[in-house]
């Protein structure tokens, strides 16, 4: 049997039969889904402790439409249309004279009320609210000031806002002399439904209608990248310790007789990639047999899954190589602690990047991050898998990229792995890793 | 054809010249020495018979074949430094290196050897688990199967119990006995001359000795004189002819200028005290190290 594939295969067994391997195959997903259950449960027990809020109006118009249109909102929004059950806290108003002479004081004094909980938060409709002068956002009189010491994202301000708004388009319309009857028809919403794009089947003709995105079609991204992510942590990641661990162990001068530095890396790159594989295998089936228990098995994108496991395969290419080449550079086991964090890099800056790239898939900064050869697996992955998909032409140019990128840094890496793996005492400086690439 | 040829071989590391212009030859099926004291070059001379490194110049050919690049199953390596997968049992372990130099009968051999240094009932033990020394007899086994036509051991016997180390000896004469052609370093010249057919002394990186035993006494002379007296040994450095002293306990090892004429000795020595023993020897291997080594 070719070498390369003798130390594959080795290499292979004996970690998939390790606790390590096992215990993160299980306990992986279980980590990752406990942050959408723990979402799940958090929409399902919301704090509905009532808040209190004291309004300053500097006004003295516009305090009345202001809770009136708060108040409003909330009474819609206080119980599930569909089960009748309370989701959301009951807010309650304190309207509090504006002490002119002494802002600052009153403003203390508010604040230690809301510090000692008993007030949620306090708002200041600056004097100039109702008709801003040009000076805008810079002069806090132009609008609400609300002073709260919550932290969370879906905190009281984010849903508050609109109907603060409200309310002081209500008291500009009071002061215009419209009835406040017209009040709802004049400042009434309408839903504003997302769709995906009307299709055309190529050979039939046949037109395909739009149809309303869910939020569960915008999840199918976030989980596939986020499997994409789990399972390069736990196949690729283990690889720079044990090459580290390996080399202090002095194991690899014997294979080196045996084996070239090649056939060596070679081989710890396929047993990483049938670990990887592995795991997929076993993480797709799982979501299928899922999906299909949920009669959600729409959602699957089975045509997405070859891709899948093409960024799969280049990702963990290019990590493990990565990690043989830092692995070897290693003195002690500190120094693969420390270079770790060189080895995500590829993948943590496109799980930063995530949320801006929802947000905008196909905008510049997306397009030219999935494309830079690093990062087109986890990126080019996520904008595949949005609703609208990406031009038929932009995943072949990736792969493409992606094999360039992959030969280049597995040829740097197998001339880093060559010198560093016999090499004992002080690990190398970032430049002397260079030399040893190019130099070999 | 030689089992192995070096011609010309030099291998630097930055401003460190490791290996100077090296040649030598070791004809097959025989036992072959390196000796040197530590950082001579022994050991970057095994990695490139090996193949680990490239000379910077020179070549390095072994069954008349050029080494660069090349793993070949014929050359099984003991390195130095040793280290195993340490959560590997020790069969599954020896037939992954058995398989990595593409061996046949790999399961044979490898219960061969087991069985030949008393491993067999460790066949299924975790690597982690063993002694050192039975580590190093699992290391010894990994390098001599299968079958190789050369092997090279690098300090095959540092760090064993006289009973391990007599079974590694075993081992090495085996091999001989089948064809196999040995390479092996030691710091200890008694081993040296006991199982070595020939040997090499490298020092600073160049060849200052080559050739049987014998060869190397020869260069030599008879100029040493073993004895032991009655009366102590602090005398012995004025006696005539004498240009150094070793004292080794139960006898003295006294090395005699050039044309110093040991019956002068003798006589000047019965003299002075009763001598018990009085021997005219060639240089043990040892002094003759001494003497380069220690740059005299």
């Amino acid at each position: 049997m070719n070498k390369l594939l003798i130390i594959a295969k080795r290499d292979y067994i004996e970690s998939v039969k390790t606790k390590a391997f096992l215990f993160g195959l299980i306990v992986a997903p279980i980590l990752f889904g406990s942050g959408f259950i723990g979402i799940m449960v958090m929409e399902k027990k919301p704090d509905l402790t009532e808040r209190r809020i004291a309004l300053v109006d500097r006004t003295g118009e516009a305090a009345a439409t202001v809770i009136e249109a708060v108040q409003e909102k909330n009474e819609r929004d206080l119980n599930d249309k569909d089960t009748g059950r309370q989701t959301m806290p009951r807010y309650k108003f304190e309207i509090v004279a504006p002490d002119t002479a002494n802002p600052d004081a009153q403003r203390l004094a508010l604040s230690r009320r809301v510090s000692s909980k008993d007030l949620y938060a306090f708002a200041e409709i600056g004097s100039k609210a109702l008709h801003p002068d040009a000076t805008g956002e810079k002069n806090p009189e132009n609008g609400i000031s609300w002073y709260s010491n919550e932290t969370g994202v879906n905190g009281g301000r984010s849903w508050i806002a609109n109907p603060m708004n409200d309310g002081i388009r209500r008291a500009r319309m009071t002061q215009a002399g419209v009835d406040p009857a017209r009040f709802s028809d004049l400042l009434g919403n309408v839903d504003i439904r997302t769709m995906n794009l009307v299709s055309q089947d190529e050979k039939t003709g046949q037109t395909h209608p739009a149809e309303k995105r869910t939020q569960a079609a915008m999840a199918v991204p976030l989980v596939l990248v986020m499997m994409l992510f789990m399972i390069v942590m736990i196949t690729a990641a283990p690889m720079l310790n044990s090459i580290a661990e390996d080399k202090l162990q002095r194991v690899h001068e014997m294979l080196l007789a045996s084996a070239t530095p090649f056939d060596l890396i070679g081989g710890k790159v396929l047993a990483a990639l049938g670990r990887s594989l592995t795991s997929s295998i076993l993480y797709i089936a799982g979501a299928l047999v899922v999906l299909n228990a949920l009669a959600m098995f729409g959602l699957a994108h089975l045509e997405l899954i070859p891709w899948f496991l093409i960024y799969l395969i280049a990702e963990i290419t290019m990590l493990s190589a990565i990690a043989a080449a830092l692995g070897s550079a290693c003195g002690s086991p500190q120094d693969a602690q420390s270079l770790g964090m060189l080895l995500f890099i590829p993948v943590i800056i496109p799980m930063m990047m995530m949320a801006p790239i929802m947000e905008a898939p196909n905008g510049g900064l997306a397009v030219a991050m999935s494309f830079f050869p690093p990062f087109t697996p986890m990126m080019m992955m996520l904008r595949q898998a949005m609703p609208g998909g990406v031009p038929e032409w932009e995943p072949w140019v990736g792969l493409v990229g992606m094999i360039a990128g992959v030969t280049v840094i597995s040829w740097a890496a197998s001339r880093i792995f060559r010198v560093g793996i016999l090499l004992q005492g002080k690990p190398p400086s970032v430049g002397e890793l260079m030399k040893w690439a190019v130099r070999g | 054809m030689h089992a192995i040829s070096l011609q010309g071989v030099t291998k630097t590391f930055g401003d460190l010249t490791a290996v100077d212009d090296l040649s030598l030859t070791v004809p097959e099926g025989a036992i072959h020495g390196f000796i040197g004291p530590n950082g001579s070059g022994k050991t970057t001379t095994m990695r490139m018979i090996v193949g680990i490194f490239h000379p910077d110049s020179g070549s390095v050919k072994v069954f008349g074949e050029e080494m660069r690049g090349i793993r070949t199953g014929l050359i099984g390596y003991l390195p130095e430094e040793r280290g195993l997968y340490r959560k590997m049992n020790v069969r599954t372990l020896l037939e992954f290196h058995g398989e990595l130099r593409g061996g046949h009968n790999v399961p044979q051999q490898v219960a061969h050897w087991l069985d030949r240094l008393s491993l067999s009932a460790f066949a299924d033990a975790k690597i982690e688990t063993l002694s050192k020394g039975m580590t190093q007899k699992v290391q010894f086994i990994a390098a001599v199967v299968p079958k190789p036509r050369l092997v090279i051991l690098d300090e095959p016997f540092s760090g064993l119990d006289p009973v391990s180390a007599e079974s590694i000896r075993e081992g090495i004469l085996e091999m001989r006995r089948k064809g196999t052609t040995v390479v092996l370093s030691t710091h200890d010249m008694a081993t040296a001359e006991s199982l070595c057919d020939s040997i090499l002394m490298i020092f600073k990186g160049r060849k200052v000795l080559d050739g049987t035993l014998e060869q190397i006494q020869d260069q030599y002379g008879n100029d040493t004189i073993r004895l032991s007296t009655q009366g102590g040994t602090e005398f012995l450095t004025r006696l005539p002819g004498v240009e150094n002293l070793r004292d080794l306990g139960q006898f003295q090892e006294v090395r005699l200028a050039r044309g110093a004429d040991p019956q002068e000795m003798l006589r000047a020595l019965i003299a002075l005290v009763p001598v018990k023993s009085f021997s005219i020897a060639k240089p043990s291997l040892h002094d003759i190290f001494v003497r380069i080594a220690g740059n005299e």
